[in-house]
Formats: structure tokens, C-alpha cells, sequence
């Protein structure tokens, strides 16, 4: 097991680099003098100010050897300034990062806290009212744009119940319950899609599972139908869900972009995508190493799971 | 150019009497009005766009202004049509009249909010900040004039020019005329750019990254309300970074925001209703203007493009892309409002048949087809397609391009990748800023570095020209040619329309010359 751990912590490294050095060679393959893109359209700066932009971001090097400047600055933990606003990127992105990993948990707890216990009554209701009612709702959440779901909570639960804020964030060590209140409807919004995804991969599992041999055999011995499904199926049925809820991650932090510009919660996904229009390569290439590393985090978690919820995988061992 | 020292005297004048004269009408103003302002209190207001930077000069976006606006006062303030004001400006007085220089005396007393002095030696580092290739600012090329600046005293400094600079009061207004702290900035470094000190009504107290800025009162300010009571009222503003337009109107809405700006398709709806305080700025910006590169066939043509803006119907544009809440362009690209503004200049006006002649005269009777850029974004989408449509009904085929905006500026502008490109413009009222940018032969915004003589040699003169009758006789003559020539077609000047809870007081205040938001009269009624 440790070995199997080491092993796949070690794949990770390569993966990294290769996903940076992807980033930086796009970055450098948009046509058009770096540097004027980095200062932005217009007569902004004149040659003798481009000049010391050339020169601060060794962008008069090649390529390769600016490639090789930032990889041994980053892993001395400094990613650069922002050709935009000149701030720090790791402190910027330690920020960004915290707010999204914080939005990205909630969506993904309250997706696998609706879709886990809907899609088991949903199975165990199967072909009756319950299973059909979960299934709309599932496929309505599916076919709904996340934008769209975010702007009819905001009119529902902010303009006309006035329950909940409608915009911005405020950090949960400031003030718990109001960064609570803050976070439900982007949250909600965010993780409504995973939610119908995740349901629906554990109302189909636990159908195959309860058609075991097994399953008949507890049956036969006259177990009630809840402690079977809980105590027997579940388990063996969550193996797909949980590679769902891994390859889910990825999605929320995507989704984020988003849900983060409607609700102004001031989260990576809008740092990134106003970084690639503004070619702030810094934080670009800061933000791509943050997210990667987050889903590769993600997918590793996955696969030690499965070891846990089933014995008999152990991979290479 | 020579001028004649009475004529000096007279510019130094006027710069008194103007602000003087500012000053008695407000004071008018605030007799009659009822209430008394009220201090206290936190404003909550929203904007689109995070900052570049707080820091006035290393900013390079327009939109920084919402920031910086309220902590800054600019060395020569304008009224909103750009006449300098001397009330509301940290130079007493100023003398322009020197070809070679320029001196500003200034204002006792003002201190920077660190509790630093400003004075003229504060100037001097700024301005040479400024032209420093190394500070990266962003209002160096529009100090290109100024050779050296020397403090001759206390509160007397006085720049050297390499040529006469007849921009300089409304460049002064500007980014560039903004002070900000020597000692601050020598002691901050690169961080500077969001931690800024400068001598304004507030002062920035946070800045949390891609969520909002916060600024505290001053209460070392300088300013004066017409009753001699300390400016601001405010204790307090937050300016949410709010990047939805839809959603900053129902925060609004939610009573979560207290002051906002309206998108053009709310506009009605707030009207209509009495619950908030409605405020609006008409010119607030070239909303709708095409733009050709006059080196790129076929639109080096001058009949093809006079068929072109004949074709066009801006009413349909306004009524369709604006909901009507915007104004048809009767002038050139100094917008309404601006002093330079002049709707008597004659221009090509919508006529189908006018057109076809045109067309026919350029050798093109059965139309023709071409690329045009446009950037996306709801209002800009809206407005090309019904360009699109507008032309082809004489028979001119537009294929529309689009790109993000800065790549589509840069595409069009530097790259000339193609001979139209339909966009907005943002309000510049002093009228060097556009025309020695678009129209002079090495202009960024003359896509095909196009040179005209004529035209030059009035950019140059009205760069060169600090009387203002005098500039607006020769910008009369370079719209002459512009219009009559189609070089830039502006269809649509944009009203900006604010709007505000009831409690919040001195909206008809929020605009500036440049249509950004000023909050340094607001204040708020006790509920």
C-alpha cells in the first residue's frame, strides 16, 4: 500500500511539469511582440518603458531559458509579479486559491449530500414516483446552464425573499455565519449539475448491485430491505460514485469561472480568465500549476479510496 | 509659438475667476438646497472591473479612476465640460502662457495623508516618476512636453518644455496630475501600486484582492464644502467589485449596494419607479463610432466610406442596441458636453439613396464586401449586427470578426489586419488626446499611419494652443475634414446613468469631466 502511494505520488511530479511547460509554450505561441501584449492594447506605454518590461521579464531570452528562470524560481516558492498590477502572484493566488477551494468543498458536499441519498431512494423506489420525480429533476438540473440557475437564485432568494446576500464574500475566519449565508446560493449553484451526475451514477449502481446474487441471498435470509441496501449494497455500489465525485472536481473548479464572475466571489477562476485576456503570463502559468495540482490531488485521493472501499483492489502490488 | 504677455496675465486670470466663479454658484446651490448634509456613515458602491492598480500612474486601465478618483485631487481639477477649476484643484493658480513653460502656484497647507508635506519638491518627484521608462506609467507619453521641473519655492514649481503643450490643463485633470506621497512610494517599492498615499478626501484603508476597496475619511483634508464645512462627509466608502451588471442592479434591488451604474436596458425600469435617486451624464462616452484604417481597400476610398456612413441609421442603432436611452451623434469625437463639442460641423447624415451615389462615385455602384472587427460584449454584438444589416441594403456585405477587445485593438490598430473595425470610445474632452492619436500622421489610433497635411499641421497647432476659442476654431477645422471626409463615423454618444438608494445624498455630483464616479460630496440621510 505505501509503495502503491509513493509510486503514484511520484507520477504526479512529471505530469506537473509537463502540464507548466505546456502553459508557457501556448502562452509564447499567441502571435503578436509579448510584450506589447502584456502592457495591453493601445499606445499605453511607449518603447522606452516596453523596453524595461522586456527586460524585467527576460522576455528578450528564448523560450526555454525563461521556462527554466521560472521553474527554479517557483520551486523556491516565488512565482513572479503580475504583468498587470505588478502584486505578487503566490500571495495573490494563495488568496484566489483559498476562496475557490472553499466554494468548490461547499458545491461538492451539498452535490453529494442531495445526490446520494436521492439517487439510493430513487433506486430503491425504482419505476415508482419517487424514482421518476428524481429523475426529472435530475435531468432538469443537467440540461440548466449554471449561470442561468445562479441568476434565478439571486431574483428568488436575494431580490424577492431577501433571505440571502446576492453578491460578494465574505472570509469564514471573519465572520462564520455571514460567510456562511454568503457562500448557500453560488454553492448551490455551482454544484447543482454534479449533484443530478452524481445521483444518477448512484441510482444506476445501486440497481446493478441490488441484482446480485448476494443481495437475493440476504433477502432469501430474510433481512429487512433498508439494512440491506444500507448495510449491503451501498458500499459496493459507491466504487463508480466515488470516480464520479473525483472526476467532479475538475468540473467545479471549471464551473467556478463562472459562478465566481456572476456572484463577484473573488475566486481563481476569475483570476485566471482575466489573466489569459490581459496575457498576465505570470499568473497564468501560477494559476494553471494551482488548478493542476489540485485535480491531480483529487484523482490521487480517488484511487486510495478505492483500495479502502474495496479490498480486493491493490494496484501493482 | 509667440504669445503676448497680457495675453499671459489673462490665462492666469481666468484660472481665479473660473474657480471663483465655481465657487458662488455652488454656494447658491447649497443655500437653496434644503438639507444639511449629514456626517457619517459607509457607502456601498459597485463597479465592474478589479483595479489594475490603486496607484493613479502605474494603472492601465480606465476604469481605475472609480478607485483612485476618490482619494486623489488632481493639480488642475475640471468642471465637467473640462474648463479648469481652481476651487477644487491643489494648484491656486496657474500660467500657461509661456510657450516654453509652465508654473503652478500651490495650494498652502495640503498634506499628504502619511502626514508628509506636499509641496513643490513632492511635485517634482512626481513628475519625474512619471517620465521614468522604469515606473512603467501610464500618463508618460501624455507629459512627452515637459523637459525638466524645477521648485522654485515652497508652493512655486515650474516645468520646462521641450515644445508648448496646450493639453496641459485637462492632462493635469488627468491621471498624471494625480500626487501621490514620495515618501510612500520610495518606501513601498512595486507595492505601492495598491497600498497608494496621495492628499485626497478619503484614503484607501484595504484593498482585498478581486473582491473589493475600502476607503476611510480623511480627516486631515483640505476641502471645504460652500458653508466652510471639512469635506468629506462620508466616514466610509466600499467599492464592491461587482463584475455582473445584472446582478449589481438587483443588489440594488436587495438593498445590498447603495449607488450604481445603470446598463442601458434597466434604464426604464428605474426611471419609472420613484425609489431611488436617478442621476445621468449625457456624452459620457463615444458609445458607437466606426473606425477605418484609410490605407486598407476599400476603405481608403473616401466615396466607399461616405456610401458607408450614409447607410447607416443611427436612430435604429439607438432605439435597437440602446433601448433609447442613448443619443444620436451629431458631432464629432469630442462628445456633448465637452467644450471642443460642435454639432454645426456638417457631417453624412442617413440617406439610402445618398448611398447608392456614393457608391457609384467610388466605382462600386452594385456595393461591395469587406471585414469588419467589432469586440463582443451585449451591446457592441447588438450594434454590429444591425450595421451589418443596415448595409446590406445598398448592397454593402460586411463580414463581421470578432475578437476580444484588447486583441481586437491591437489587430486592427497596430497589426492593420483589417480595412473597418465598429467599436466605442471613451470619453476624451480634451481634444489632443484623440486628435493627435487618431488623426496625425504617427498617431497609434491611424491605423494606416496615413498622413495629411493638413490635418497635421492643425493637430500640431492645437497641441501647441492654450486659449480655448482659439482650440475650438482649429478642432472645428479638423472636424471639417474628419467628418466631411467619413476618417471616423461616431454614430452613438452614450448617457451614463447612475442610480441610487433614496437615503444617498449629492448624486448630482457622482459625475466628473470623465464620466467616472467622484464621491467626494456624497452623504447619506439618517434613516
Amino acid at each position: 500500500m505505501q509503495r502503491y502511494i509513493l509510486r503514484r505520488l511520484a507520477q504526479l511530479v512529471p505530469t506537473l511539469l509537463l502540464i507548466t511547460m505546456m502553459v508557457f509554450a501556448l502562452m509564447h505561441a499567441i502571435p503578436g511582440d509579448p510584450a506589447r501584449m502584456m502592457v495591453g492594447a493601445g499606445d499605453a506605454l511607449d518603447e522606452a518603458q516596453l523596453a524595461v518590461v522586456r527586460r524585467e521579464y527576460n522576455l528578450d531570452r528564448p523560450v526555454p531559458v525563461q521556462y527554466a528562470l521560472w521553474l527554479g524560481r517557483a520551486l523556491t516558492g516565488d512565482l513572479g509579479r503580475s504583468s498587470a498590477n505588478q502584486r505578487r502572484v503566490g500571495e495573490e493566488l494563495l488568496l484566489r486559491a483559498s476562496v475557490t477551494f472553499e466554494l468548490g468543498l461547499f458545491a461538492w458536499l451539498i452535490a453529494a449530500a442531495i445526490a446520494i441519498p436521492a439517487g439510493v431512494i430513487a433506486a430503491v423506489h425504482r419505476g415508482r414516483v419517487p424514482d421518476f420525480a428524481a429523475t426529472l429533476v435530475a435531468v432538469g438540473a443537467v440540461a440548466m446552464p449554471g449561470f442561468w440557475v445562479g441568476i434565478m437564485l439571486i431574483l428568488v432568494f436575494g431580490v424577492h425573499l431577501r433571505w440571502l446576500p446576492t453578491q460578494g464574500y465574505v472570509p469564514l475566519g471573519t465572520d462564520l455565519a455571514d460567510g456562511l449565508r454568503h457562500m448557500v446560493l453560488p454553492a448551490i449553484a455551482l454544484g447543482i449539475t454534479s449533484a443530478a451526475l452524481m445521483m444518477r451514477q448512484m441510482r444506476s449502481a445501486l440497481l446493478e448491485v441490488m441484482s446480485l446474487d448476494f443481495i437475493r441471498t440476504a433477502r432469501a435470509k430474510g433481512l429487512a430491505k433498508w439494512p440491506i441496501v444500507l448495510g449491503h449494497a451501498l458500499r459496493n455500489a459507491m466504487l463508480p460514485v466515488v470516480t464520479v465525485m473525483g472526476l467532479e472536481v475538475g468540473r467545479i473548479f471549471a464551473g467556478a469561472v463562472v459562478i465566481e464572475t456572476l456572484f463577484g466571489v473573488p475566486g481563481m477562476g476569475r483570476l485566471m480568465v482575466q489573466a489569459v485576456f490581459q496575457h498576465d503570463f505570470m499568473v497564468v502559468q501560477g494559476s494553471v500549476l494551482v488548478m493542476a495540482t489540485a485535480v491531480l490531488a483529487a484523482n490521487f485521493i480517488t484511487d486510495i479510496l478505492y483500495t479502502v472501499l474495496d479490498p480486493r483492489i491493490r494496484y501493482g502490488a | 509659438m509667440a504669445r503676448s504677455p497680457s495675453l499671459g496675465r489673462r490665462t492666469v486670470l481666468r484660472g481665479a475667476t473660473l474657480g471663483a466663479g465655481a465657487t458662488v454658484l455652488l454656494a447658491r446651490h447649497g443655500r437653496a438646497a434644503a438639507d444639511q448634509p449629514h456626517y457619517g456613515g459607509t457607502l456601498r458602491v459597485a463597479y465592474q472591473l478589479a483595479p489594475g492598480a490603486i496607484d493613479p500612474v502605474v494603472g492601465r486601465s480606465g476604469g481605475d479612476a472609480y478607485y483612485w478618483r476618490q482619494f486623489t485631487d488632481p493639480l488642475v481639477d475640471a468642471d465637467p465640460a473640462l474648463n479648469p477649476r481652481a476651487a477644487t484643484s491643489l494648484a491656486e493658480s496657474w500660467d500657461v502662457s509661456d510657450p516654453k513653460s509652465v508654473t503652478l502656484k500651490l495650494r498652502k497647507g495640503v498634506v499628504f495623508h502619511d502626514g508628509t508635506p506636499f509641496d513643490a519638491a513632492a511635485v517634482k518627484f512626481n513628475i519625474e516618476r512619471l517620465l521614468d521608462p522604469a515606473t512603467k506609467a501610464t500618463p508618460r507619453a501624455a507629459f512627452g512636453p515637459v523637459e525638466s521641473v524645477e521648485a522654485l519655492d515652497e508652493h512655486l514649481v515650474r516645468f520646462r518644455l521641450k515644445r508648448p503643450w496646450g493639453s496641459v490643463l485637462g492632462t493635469l485633470a488627468d491621471r498624471g496630475g494625480a500626487m501621490n506621497s514620495p515618501a510612500a512610494v520610495k518606501a513601498l517599492g512595486a507595492d505601492y501600486a495598491f497600498k497608494p498615499v496621495s492628499t485626497g478626501p478619503f484614503k484607501v484603508a484595504e484593498y482585498v484582492s478581486g473582491s473589493k476597496v475600502r476607503f476611510v475619511r480623511n480627516e486631515k483634508y483640505w476641502g471645504r464644502d460652500e458653508a466652510g464645512n471639512p469635506l468629506p462627509y462620508l466616514d466610509e466608502i466600499v467599492m464592491n467589485i461587482v463584475p455582473s451588471e445584472t446582478v449589481q442592479v438587483s443588489a440594488l434591488k436587495a438593498g445590498e449596494l447603495d449607488l450604481i451604474y445603470l446598463p442601458y436596458r434597466e434604464v426604464g425600469n428605474f426611471l419609472s419607479s420613484s425609489t431611488y435617486n436617478i442621476q445621468s451624464f449625457e456624452g459620457g462616452a463615444i458609445a458607437c463610432t466606426l473606425s477605418f484604417n484609410w490605407a486598407k481597400p476599400p476603405m481608403d476610398n473616401v466615396n466607399l466610406r461616405l456610401a458607408l456612413a450614409t447607410a447607416i441609421n443611427a436612430e435604429g442603432i439607438n432605439k435597437a442596441a440602446f433601448f433609447g436611452r442613448a443619443i444620436v451623434a451629431k458631432g464629432g469625437m469630442w462628445p456633448t458636453g465637452a467644450w471642443a463639442y460642435d454639432p454645426t460641423v456638417p457631417r453624412p447624415s442617413y440617406s439610402i439613396a445618398k448611398a447608392k451615389e456614393y457608391l457609384a462615385a467610388g466605382g462600386k455602384p452594385g456595393g461591395f464586401e469587406m471585414d469588419a472587427l467589432f469586440w463582443p460584449s451585449e451591446t457592441n454584438t447588438a450594434f454590429a449586427e444591425i450595421i451589418r444589416a443596415q448595409c446590406a441594403a445598398v448592397g454593402i456585405k460586411l463580414n463581421l470578426k470578432s475578437a476580444e477587445v484588447t486583441v481586437a485593438t491591437e489587430k486592427f490598430y497596430y497589426g492593420g489586419e483589417a480595412p473597418m473595425f465598429i467599436t466605442s470610445w471613451s470619453r476624451y474632452p480634451e481634444p489632443d488626446w484623440n486628435a493627435s492619436l487618431i488623426y496625425r500622421s504617427d498617431g497609434y489610433y491611424n491605423a494606416g499611419k496615413v498622413k495629411n497635411e493638413k490635418l497635421d499641421a492643425l493637430v500640431d497647432e492645437g497641441a501647441a494652443t492654450v486659449d480655448i476659442p482659439r482650440r475650438k476654431q482649429i478642432y472645428r477645422q479638423v472636424d471639417e475634414i474628419v467628418l466631411g471626409k467619413a476618417m471616423m463615423v461616431p454614430l452613438i454618444y452614450g448617457v451614463t446613468y447612475a442610480a441610487a438608494q433614496k437615503a444617498v445624498m449629492g448624486v448630482e455630483n457622482v459625475f466628473g469631466w470623465d464620466a467616472k464616479m467622484y464621491l467626494h460630496r456624497m452623504w447619506l440621510k439618517k434613516a
